[in-house]
């Protein structure tokens, strides 16, 4: 069943929020070392299979393995010290707090932060800039960086980051592209992505989510041929 | 079904509100059943308030007068999904403006009553509906705060005014012969009766109008209520309003019952003994304050003795309070639905058990 | 930034305005003058120890405890119940109020305990029934302080009291309690304390993180819910450290509940929802009006009425004109 070359394998997740049947079997494997996307319509679903796989809306049934271990019914601490950092939307780092303390709080273990001071600073040198400052001085495109930043300060060995690119100018997206590939060497991605430019050059897979089900998957070389699919279920040519 | 559907009108009202007809009957018989039982007249003896009777007459009267108050707060908690820590204050002062209506006004009895009952409910009803103009800038948490800190003010106040005897407050003796609850206390019965009905009788049919429809969109998101295109401002002022009016009510009764007006009528006590029985009964149903109302007050009555159990001597109505406390943390942590609500769930999971779990498709949730 | 300088000079107008009318209405009495200041940074610290609970579990957790006052006053009854208790007598009273304070304080924690574990957790869905929960705690911490020591208020006899509190010091020619001082330089250290800890600690980072995006904190890798008890017991302890060390001047009745409750939510009001500072300045502010009010009603109005009402005043004052507060958000 399981594949061993898989970090993640969600099969067939039903999510309610509240009365609402949101995912309604919506099946995502990711391999070992490669970026995988979450291709769909805003309100398919994607967001929902990310906040499901870290625990905050619990699925009702199917399963979710990340190594082999199941995360179903683990509360979301725990999930995330078994090892998924999440970058959430809207950049939600905490404003209030100064850039150092946002990574400070990211720390499993005493120690992680200076271990990877370096590399955060190498990925995105803004950070050492405004180390001292809160977090609600940055502008959106650094925001973005913290936030993933924050999910680099611990061994992670699956990221999953939800629209890295969303409100950001082109000229930082690039940058972003850059930093995203640049990690990924290191770790498993699994990426929401609404931005198909943004989403073709980053990602090895895809995974197409409509209306809350997972309806296709396979190379990402290969859907950049395949206009028809693309049309159907992201309405971009 | 179909049969129900044929049938007239009345006959259809007649069957659904079958229990309600029954405990109406019951309470109407009641103080004449009690009276053929014990042998006591349910007119007292020589015009002075004596025997059994009379006795459980001023305790359902009590029952009464907390149910129209326990229906007023369930109009905004239950609902309207309003919470306000201050209901005591529409109570209190619906009962020291009838005092003052009746004691310093000058007027007769009759004339009193009437000046007391209308300047009471305007009061309560403009206060209502200032205190709900606050709500626009204060939800949830904060407008509770704000009716707390209201409601204590005003207690406090109150309570030191030289004018109403501070602490000690004033007796009523100037009362309408007919309902002078020494005289006549059954006929104070009736109309207390009366009032449970016709309060309990509108709220059912303002919650069944399209207005109360809001409310209920109210309770359960006020925000979308807004956005479907009601002005939601309008119907809370108009459910606080009401609350306080009909509490005002209950208040007025009180004070004529016990034929003295003082700050205790303003005290915490009668926000938190609505509450208590709005939730334990069922919050956001008929029957729920009703069954609240009558359930807590007649226990109290009933266990506010000495019991020995082996040597040991426990006097319950001292540590009322205490118990009553414990029961309402115990429902709310347990049985949120409270008596009512538990019950209908219970019967409806029954009923639908084979039935498949209903599910609804969001058209645009998710991301 | 420059609302935030606003908001600095109102807190300073604020503070002169009470300081200038107590002054004129003492008619050059500096030590009457003294003692009001005296006795409003006395209140304002208790206020403080009963509102930085409030605060900050309004902040982390969305749980307004109305219980916040009962343990107030659980912390004056046990320890007053202590020092006048026939079995302790052999203990030095200069040790006996000390661990007193001590006991009261862990009696406070227990009960923060057992009030967010066993009757809060279960409810975090249902925001609603926490309040009124918290609401029905608070009654039956009162009834069952009543039924344990009655209806009468209990008042600490200096005469036989520590030595402290039987010492007084004289400032513009007007007696003041010694251990009245006492009580303003344990509040302040504890702001400094507090304060440190939500600044310079791992965990005061997440009690701050969470007050932003509690779910975010969670996802992160942190256990929550662990914070949320340890912050909330914590709450609760300083809570009833306030009551312990108020007892000996205020004694312990039934009424102390809600004479600090209504006041410590004046102050979670006035300071801004979660702002650690607004609580701390909150508390003083509210301090002194009660204390300048008092005075004033006492000497020119020949009643004491407008003192009790003072911090409902200024609560429905401070919600009517400036909900926010003074570091609060600008969209609550």
């Amino acid at each position: 069943m399981t594949d061993r070359n898989n970090v993640l394998e969600v099969q067939a997740i039903h999510t309610f929020i509240g009365q609402f049947h949101i995912l309604e079997g919506v099946s995502v494997a990711v391999p070992k070392g490669s970026i995988t996307v979450l291709l769909g319509r805003n309100g398919a679903g994607k967001t929902t299979t990310l906040r499901s796989i870290m625990g905050l809306t619990p699925p009702s049934q199917g399963s979710i393995l990340l190594d082999g271990q199941s995360l179903v019914g683990r509360r979301p601490y725990t999930i995330a010290q078994m090892g998924v950092g999440y970058v959430p939307e809207h950049r939600a780092i905490f404003k209030e707090l100064s850039v150092r303390e946002n990574l400070v709080i990211a720390q499993r273990q005493r120690g992680d932060l200076e271990r990877r001071t370096e590399f955060i600073f190498e990925l995105f040198p803004d950070l050492e800039r405004f180390y001292h400052l809160p977090g609600g001085n940055l502008s959106g495109g650094q925001q973005q960086m913290l936030a993933i930043a924050r999910a680099l300060v611990p061994d992670n060995r699956l990221l999953l980051i939800d629209e890295p690119s969303e409100g950001l100018a082109p000229v930082i997206i690039e940058h972003l592209i850059a930093a995203i590939r640049k990690l990924a060497a290191q770790a498993t991605v699994l990426l929401v992505e609404q931005n198909f430019r943004v989403a073709s050059l980053l990602a090895d897979r895809y995974v197409i989510i409509d209306d809350g089900q997972s309806v296709a998957t396979g190379a990402m070389q290969d859907l950049r041929h395949d206009e028809a699919l693309v049309h159907k279920y992201l309405g971009v040519a | 079904m179909k049969a129900v559907k044929t049938q007239p009108l009345w006959r259809r009202t007649l069957q659904s509100n079958i229990g309600y007809l029954a405990v109406v009957f019951f309470l109407v018989i009641f103080p004449h059943l009690v009276g053929w039982m014990t042998g006591d007249s349910p007119f007292g003896v020589n015009g002075r308030p004596r025997g059994q009777s009379v006795f459980w007459q001023s305790v359902f009267i009590e029952v009464f007068i907390l149910t129209i108050l326990a229906m007023s707060y369930n109009l905004i908690f239950g609902f309207t999904g309003v919470i306000s820590f201050g209901h005591a204050l529409f109570f209190g002062l619906g009962g020291y403006i009838m005092g003052l209506a009746l004691e310093r006004s000058g007027l007769g009895a009759e004339a009193a009553l009437l000046l007391g009952a209308v300047i009471g409910v305007v009061v309560c009803g403009v206060l209502g509906f200032l205190m709900g103009l606050v709500s626009l800038r204060l939800r949830g948490v904060y407008f509770a705060i704000f009716t707390l800190a209201i409601a204590e003010m005003v207690a406090i106040y109150i309570g030191r005014w030289p004018v109403t005897n501070a602490e000690d407050g004033f007796p009523l003796a100037n009362m309408p012969e007919l309902i002078n609850p020494t005289r006549n206390r059954l006929t104070y019965y009736y109309l207390a009766l009366l009032l449970v009905i016709i309060t309990f009788l509108f709220i059912r049919r303002l919650m069944n109008s399209p207005t109360g429809k809001v409310l209920l969109a109210i309770r359960e998101n006020e925000n979308r209520a807004q956005a479907i295109g009601y002005n939601t401002l309008t119907y809370k002022l108009l459910a606080i309003a009401l609350a306080g009016m009909i509490a005002a009510g209950a208040g007025m009764l009180h004070v004529i019952l016990n034929r003295k007006v003082g700050p205790e009528i303003l005290s915490v006590t009668y926000t938190v003994d609505p509450l208590l029985m709005t939730i334990i009964g069922g919050v956001g149903t008929f029957s729920g304050p009703i069954i609240g109302a009558a359930g807590l007050h007649l226990s109290e009555r009933i266990f506010n003795r000495e019991f020995v159990i082996g040597t040991t001597s426990v006097n319950i109505g001292e540590n009322w309070s205490l118990i009553l406390g414990i029961i309402f943390v115990v429902v709310v942590l347990v049985f949120p639905q409270g008596i009512v609500g538990t019950w209908t769930r219970w019967r409806s999971r029954r009923g639908t058990a084979r039935a498949p779990a209903p599910t609804v498709r969001a058209a645009n949730a998710g991301d | 930034m420059t609302r935030t300088r606003n908001t600095y000079l109102l807190i300073v107008g604020l503070t002169a305005a009470l300081l200038v009318f107590s002054f004129l209405t003492s008619a050059g009495d500096l030590g009457s003058f003294g003692t009001t200041v005296l006795s409003g940074l006395f209140l304002g610290a208790l206020y403080f120890l009963v509102a930085s609970g409030l605060s900050i579990v309004f902040g982390l957790m969305d749980i307004l405890n109305f219980a916040q006052g009962a343990y107030f006053m659980i912390g004056a009854y046990v320890t007053f119940a202590l020092f006048h208790s026939n079995m302790f007598q052999g203990i030095d009273a200069n040790l006996r109020f000390p661990l007193g304070v001590i006991v009261a304080t862990g009696v406070g924690a227990l009960f923060g305990v057992i009030l967010e574990r066993v009757l809060l957790r279960p409810l975090y869905a249902r925001p609603v029934f926490q309040l009124v929960l918290t609401f029905g705690v608070a009654i039956v911490f009162g009834e069952a302080l009543k039924a344990i020591w009655g209806t009468e208020a209990y008042s600490w006899n200096p005469n036989t009291s520590f030595g402290i509190h039987q010492s007084q010091f004289e400032i513009f020619g007007r007696q003041f309690g010694t251990y009245r001082l006492v009580v303003i330089a344990v509040g302040a250290l504890l702001i400094v304390l507090i304060g440190l800890l939500l600044q310079r600690t791992r965990i005061g980072i997440i009690i701050r993180a969470g007050v932003e995006d509690s779910e975010m904190v969670s996802a992160l890798g942190i256990n929550v819910r662990a914070v949320f008890t340890m912050v909330f017991t914590l709450g609760c302890a300083v809570a009833a450290f306030g009551g312990a060390i108020a007892a000996p001047f205020l004694g312990a009745n039934l009424g102390m509940g809600n004479a600090f409750l209504l006041p410590g939510i004046a102050v979670v009001v006035l300071g801004g929802l979660g702002s650690y500072t607004g609580t701390a300045i909150g508390s003083f502010l509210v301090g002194l009006a009660v204390a300048v009010v008092a005075k004033f009603s006492a000497e020119f109005l020949n009643q004491t009425v407008w003192s009790s009402m003072t911090p409902m005043l200024l609560l429905i004052l401070i919600l009517l004109l400036r909900p926010s507060g003074l570091f609060g958000k600008e969209s609550r």
